[in-house]
């Protein structure tokens, strides 16, 4: 990969390019903090205690509604279900989704519920030692206020009660309550129904030992997060605009590499598949969501992800290994096994994990892999094996990172020495690196403290009038910084085409006497050189001259 | 400066109240937290209609106006004066004057008429359980306003589906604000018991909003915390009534003074640094709480207490009787023991008895 577009372009151009793209930078951070509201949303509701009087309903397939209009008889509290004889096989907690007079809309893109217990202390019924809760569950939508409950899911879940009571057990404290760990309740990939409406019951048998030894439940509280439509839509504009960019640069750089005499580098085909896959993570497919009840959508975006997040890394790798200066044939991605396989093996637990997890919620909505001790261990296992990847990804990077500093070094001292066509060879490759090291830097560091900024602050500022919402910012602003990152390395990092004669008109050195030696020199660089590309050695060479 | 700071407040929250004076009394700072009223009518049954707001005894004609408005969240209202009820009398449990209600209709009788440390505490466990309850019937669907109230500040004006609703708590304090302070606003110029009355309503507010528990929930890829969402849970409503008894416990006793125009409280001991807003305040030194006396309804003394022998403190034998002394004598009581329980609605225990030491006092 020789004479790229960066080395033969001016300074003035350069520093321009620069310009519109933190213009661009600073438009996308705007959309977020701006235009958007928060990304999600966490609606809180409180389970409505509904009494299961007649059995014969229950046969039927009966829903329980909490309010509105054919409401279930409610009891206050427990009490009251003591006094009138109630069991607690009878009690089902309903929790309708919206709360009143609203209606849920696909724009909301997931939802995800956490469920909390209130458990009350009581001396003599604590909750022992390891207390597992079984929660029968069951979820339906429907579209219409006025037609009929339409099951979408049921099943049988196990959550483990992580509660600790922080004051002493004693009488006096009895009726303060647990403090209980969230437990991940349900997540939909789409929110395509306008009403949901869930049914929980914790079935008591002591043969069986279910829900023995939870404690007194006082409450069932319910939080649901979604992502908001505003913010959902700002994301959507905001990818339909990037699809096309990156698209076209993507063709123009690869039509600049075929234009070439000779077959692309490891290089070119990487940045090029970088190219890809951003442009996959842009694709707008969402929008189906809108129309389409595709609940897989969710699982897919983290598999966009994923291959995005895998494909930068390798590029990192390559392209330091690329520019070591060390003489050794390398332009195979075979050499790269060592760094590229943790990244891949990293990569593909993730995704092994997140097809437990996510990928069964296609079937199941209530199935968490954290529920139970070995779906812990083994999701405890992946994360674990893909965060050793990831260290070892990271030694590796920083190692070949100091290798190419002290190859460079190296190369400086014997620059002087060197012939011209060395010399602004290795100029070339010193000036590539340094400036993607810089700019990956610069993103990476941006990236991390918007991170922490997003994950420390409370959400959104106050200037005067404005609110900024800082989250959202922060995922667009960083987004579209990707985006800009993969398009300005596709426009840089192409190999550009002056020839001979508009690089002398463009050059405004002259250059006459030299370019008779070149081809001597030409000849040298072939046999010490990975890739050279005679001509563009030359104009190479004589663009560096030029700029200087 | 306080003075601004305090008129400050006042415009903010300028529809507020003392829970609640009655015609009924003569007095015309004499106010009482009117959800005791509320929850006085717990037998009447369920606030369900205008009309009842009518008959609702110790509503000023404002509060009639706002009840009229806001039929729905009444009922939310009247079961946050049970719970302010059932929390004040938890928490005195042990003391001189614990709480005891009247079958009449100001539920603690005279006891709180003046501007005591117990007066203080009525007012802000009230004025927090109304916002207490009323954030819970939004969070179970009983109300249909809630978050998405436009009347309500913080509310987004792009509605439910551009960006969620804003928290039900804030909801919850407005109503609490609107409907509970609104006595202590409505009498125009304000008395330095309104003052106190308001300091403290919002100090028992303030007791759950700086109480929130703030809880996060990581969802990005994987589940990692590259998307995270945080919200704020109420806290149960016992530890708000700690909270505000540690303010009861330390509240300061203050003197209304005139800063500029605008009247302020401040410390009567101007050694002691100012309260805060989350402090309790009061008038008037407490009574002793001692006898029982006749002309006052709900001093009902301490005689027949029972105490516990062994403590210094004020639920001692020492302190609880006021020197009189007591009786000890022994009592069999019938105690649960070895429990079977489900999560509801079912114990079956065994009947142990054991005798007891049993002191009152004389």
């Amino acid at each position: 990969m020789a004479g790229a577009i960066i080395e033969n372009m001016s300074t003035k151009k350069l520093v321009i390019v620069g310009l519109i793209l933190l213009l661009f930078q600073a438009f996308s951070f705007m959309v977020g903090g701006l235009i958007a509201p928060s990304p999600t949303t966490a609606v809180h509701y409180l389970a409505t205690k509904c009494v299961d009087s007649v059995k014969a309903h229950h046969q039927g397939k009966k829903w329980f509604m909490p309010w509105g209009p054919y409401q279930c008889d409610k009891i206050r509290d427990f009490d009251e279900a003591m006094a009138k004889r109630i069991e607690a096989n009878n009690i089902v907690f309903a929790v309708h989704i919206p709360l009143p007079n609203k209606e849920m809309s696909p724009w909301f893109q997931f939802m995800l519920v956490i469920l909390q217990f209130d458990i009350a202390f009581k001396m003599y019924n604590q909750i022992q030692e390891g207390a597992v809760a079984t929660l029968d569950v069951g979820l339906a939508y429907r579209d219409s206020t006025l037609s009929k409950w339409t099951e979408m899911a049921h099943s049988v879940e196990k959550r483990k009660l992580n509660c600790n009571f922080t004051t002493t057990k004693t009488v006096e404290n009895e009726g303060r309550y647990y403090e209980c760990d969230l437990l991940p309740f349900m997540e939909l990939g789409s929110v395509s129904h306008k009403y949901y409406l869930l049914n929980i019951r914790l079935p008591v048998s002591e043969r069986k030992n279910l829900n023995v030894g939870i404690g007194e439940i006082k409450d069932i509280r319910l939080v649901g997060i979604h992502q908001n439509g505003g913010f959902t839509k700002v994301w959507f504009a905001m990818k339909t605009f990037l699809t096309p960019s990156i698209l076209i640069i993507m063709i123009w750089y690869w039509r600049r590499i075929t234009m070439m005499s000779r077959p692309p580098v490891l290089l070119e085909k990487v940045i090029f598949a970088l190219g890809i896959s951003m442009t996959f993570i842009n694709i707008p497919v969402e929008w189906f969501s809108i129309g389409f009840d595709w609940t897989w959508m969710l699982l897919f975006g983290d598999i966009r992800q994923g291959v995005f997040y895998a494909m930068l890394l390798s590029f990192w790798i390559i392209f330091c290994g690329e520019h070591l200066m060390d003489q050794s044939e390398r332009n195979r991605l075979s050499v790269y096994w060592k760094q590229v396989g943790p990244i891949v093996f990293g990569s593909f637990c993730l995704f092994i994990f997140d097809m437990c997890e996510r990928g069964v919620q296609l079937t199941n909505p209530f199935y968490s892999i954290w529920a139970s001790d070995v779906g812990t261990e083994l999701a405890m296992a992946f994360i674990i094996v893909a965060g050793i990847c990831a260290c070892l990804y990271f030694l590796f990077l920083c190692f070949m990172v100091f290798q190419v500093f002290r190859n460079i070094s190296g190369k400086r001292s014997s620059l002087p020495a060197m012939t011209k066509a060395r010399r602004l060879h290795y100029e070339g490759l010193i000036f590539r690196f340094k400036f993607l090291m810089l700019v990956t830097l610069a993103c990476a560091a941006m990236t991390v403290i918007f991170f922490i900024v997003s994950q420390v602050n409370e959400g959104h500022w106050h200037w005067g009038d404005y609110t900024v919402q800082v989250n959202s910012a922060f995922f667009t602003g960083i987004y579209g910084m990707w985006n800009l990152y993969v398009f300005a390395l596709m426009f840089l990092y192409a190999p550009s085409h002056k020839r001979y004669g508009d690089e002398q008109s463009s050059a405004g050195t002259c250059y006459c006497g030299d370019q008779g030696g070149n081809s001597g020199e030409d000849i040298q660089l072939t046999t010490t050189i990975t890739h050279v590309d005679g001509p563009t050695e030359v104009y190479k060479m004589m663009g560096k001259e030029s700029q200087e | 400066m306080t003075g601004l700071l305090n008129s400050q407040k006042e415009a903010f929250v300028d529809e507020v109240l003392c829970l609640v004076s009655l015609k009924l009394f003569t007095t015309p700072h004499y106010c009482r937290p009117l959800s005791m009223y509320l929850a006085k009518l717990s037998s009447v049954g369920s606030i369900s209609d205008e009309e009842t707001c009518e008959k609702l005894r110790g509503l000023i004609q404002r509060q009639v106006q706002i009840c009229k408005r806001n039929v729905e969240v009444m009922e939310a209202v009247r079961r946050g004066a049970q719970l302010a009820i059932d929390e004040c009398q938890y928490q005195f449990r042990n003391r001189r004057w614990n709480c005891s209600t009247l079958d009449t209709v100001p539920v603690f009788g005279k006891v709180i008429t003046q501007g005591t440390r117990e007066a203080a505490f009525v007012y802000a466990i009230s004025a927090a359980s109304v916002a207490f309850a009323v954030t819970r019937a939004c969070s179970s669907g009983e109300l249909e306003k809630c978050g998405c109230d436009r009347n309500v500040h913080g509310t987004s004006p792009e509605g439910f589906q551009w960006s969620g609703c804003s928290d039900n708590i804030a909801y919850g304090v407005a109503f609490s604000q609107s409907f509970v302070d609104v006595r202590e606003r409505s009498k125009g110029q304000l008395s330095n018991r309104a003052l106190m009355n308001l300091h403290n309503n919002e100090a028992g507010r303030k007791a759950i909003l700086g109480h929130m528990r703030v809880e996060c929930k990581c969802h990005g890829v994987s589940g990692s915390c590259e998307v995270k969402t945080c919200w704020k849970a109420m806290p149960p409503f016992r530890k708000v009534g700690n909270v505000i008894k540690e303010k009861f416990d330390g509240a300061t006793e203050v003197e209304q003074r005139k800063v500029g125009t605008t009247k302020v409280l401040v410390p009567r001991n101007s050694q002691f640094k100012p309260h805060t807003d989350e402090d309790l305040v009061y008038l008037d030194p407490s009574p002793d709480f001692c006898e029982h006396d006749p002309r006052t309804p709900g001093m009902l003394g301490t005689v027949g207490r029972y105490c516990n022998k062994t403590s210094k403190a004020i639920d001692g034998c020492e302190l609880m009787c006021c020197g009189r002394g007591f009786h000890t004598e022994e009592v069999e009581v019938v105690d649960r023991c070895s429990c079977k329980f489900h999560w509801c609605c079912y114990v079956k225990c065994k009947q142990c008895r054991k005798m007891v030491e049993m002191h009152t006092c004389r």
